[in-house]
């Protein structure tokens, strides 16, 4: 077979916009779930009894459930249960927020958790309150230790968005595959494709290892 | 008034009863060597003081406010009452300097600068000054116990309790530690030790207390203490740490 490189520049304006799309939705659905992830692992971590059996559910839900799933359910069921329409955009990004908070949450839980205990009462002893104590002295210890594992939930939240083909986003997948219905070149498409994946996840990946150079982990 | 004042106070750890209806009076201006077999309640009572163990039974006032009085006044407590841990406990992401600063800052609300300049002051007393940029893993175990003295009493504490100070350091590293707590002592600072050290009970201790099941058992002059115990029980101790 001879690998047919004016398919691949000839598809390159749709796929870099999917590709466009798969960043958009995977920064802001990171952002918030980081935010999520972070309330719902410190409510697990020092929350009460209700806090964190309220987090606990929530993350056996989503770790439970398969991510097509989730978005499944927040763009067609969503409407039926409760009259709520979203368009397909806002169901992927609530997807990805609502997915990787879960899993951020038990990466935080267990960083904050990881930090001596000592640390903690060394700030109790100078008379600081307790959320004080996490603010300055175990929360940035715990976040060194996050940010390999907040790295892997980043590039596998990134590759997730790949499975919202099935609601119809044009992101990068469906980008490929609606070039792939066209043109019928899977070869020249799925390389091009796979290749802006791991342009994408190598970059990332470069952030991550830069920032974790930076910072000492302690 | 006294600085210190245990009534009846009692402390279980589960079934574990550790302090048993224990009554103590501590003065201001003492030095308490506070000794005792492992598990018999020494390092909980120190804790005890400020608030980071909290009592089930009895009460316990410092400076005339009770631990039981609620949040507010249990910072007040942690406040008037610095603590140097066995483990060190400083912040790692923090220079020693900003270790010292830190408290002053963030609880006593004071300007970058002076609490700056008074982290400096406190550095050279401790004998580090030349020591402030570095960072915690970069000082052996003697310096980083220093600092956590220092650190104590940047937030001008009236009462300083230490529990085990010198436990985590080599025999030579001890010195140094014991040599800025003698200098401390003879300040003026109230003190309560939780140590195996007795040559420091006799020479710079005002008051020794031996500890066992959760009861004090003997309280009197180290050096008569030490030299002429009349207990059993103390003796065989003293023999096994000496």
């Amino acid at each position: 077979m001879n690998f047919d490189w004016s398919v691949i520049i000839d598809a390159l304006p749709a796929l870099l916009s999917g590709a466009k799309l798969t960043v958009l939705i995977t920064v802001v659905g990171l952002a918030g779930g980081i935010a999520l992830g972070m309330v719902a692992g410190l409510m697990r971590a020092y929350g009460g009894p209700i806090l964190n059996a309220i987090s606990f559910a929530y993350i056996e839900l989503i770790r439970g459930t398969p991510i097509v799933v989730q978005v499944m359910f927040i763009y067609f069921a969503l409407p039926g249960l409760a009259d709520i329409r979203v368009d397909p955009m806002s169901a992927a990004i609530t997807a990805i927020v609502v997915n990787s908070g879960a899993y951020i949450a038990e990466i935080v839980r267990g960083a904050f958790l990881s930090v001596h205990k000592g640390l903690h009462e060394a700030g109790l002893a100078l008379g600081l309150p307790t959320w004080k104590t996490l603010l300055y002295i175990v929360g940035p210890v715990a976040f060194r230790r996050m940010i390999p594992p907040l790295g892997n939930q980043c590039i596998v939240s990134l590759k997730d968005t790949s499975l919202f083909i099935v609601i119809g986003v044009g992101e990068l997948t469906r980008q490929g595959q609606e070039i792939m219905a066209a043109s019928f070149r899977a070869v020249e498409i799925w390389s091009a494709v796979a290749i802006l994946y791991l342009v994408m996840t190598g970059t990332l990946t470069l952030v991550l290892r830069t920032t974790e150079r930076r910072m000492r982990i302690l | 008034m006294s600085m210190v004042e245990f009534k009846k106070v009692t402390k279980r750890f589960g079934t574990v009863l550790v302090l048993d209806e224990v009554d103590l009076s501590i003065g201001a201006g003492e030095v308490v060597v506070l000794i005792g077999p492992s598990g018999s309640g020494k390092s909980t009572l120190l804790r005890c003081i400020n608030a980071l163990e909290r009592i089930d039974g009895g009460d316990l006032l410092v400076d005339g406010i009770s631990v039981r009085s609620g949040k507010s006044n249990v910072r007040v407590i942690r406040q008037e009452a610095g603590m140097v841990f066995q483990q060190f406990n400083l912040f790692p992401q923090m220079t020693a300097l900003d270790n010292v600063a830190f408290g002053p800052r963030k609880v006593r609300g004071a300007s970058r600068e002076a609490a700056r300049k008074q982290a400096i002051e406190l550095l050279a007393k401790v004998g580090l000054a030349d020591r402030g940029h570095h960072y915690p893993s970069e000082l052996s175990g003697g310096q980083q116990q220093r600092v956590a003295i220092a650190r104590a009493l940047a937030i001008r504490p009236k009462l300083m309790l230490f529990d085990e100070p010198t436990s985590a350091l080599d025999p030579e590293l001890r010195h140094e530690v014991l040599l800025v707590m003698q200098a401390l002592a003879e300040d003026g600072m109230t003190m309560v030790v939780v140590t195996h050290e007795t040559a420091f009970a006799r020479k710079v201790g005002t008051r020794l207390i031996f500890m066992e099941g959760g009861k004090i058992t003997e309280d009197g002059n180290p050096i008569d203490l030490i030299d002429n115990a009349s207990s059993v029980r103390l003796r065989e101790f003293l023999q096994h740490v000496r």
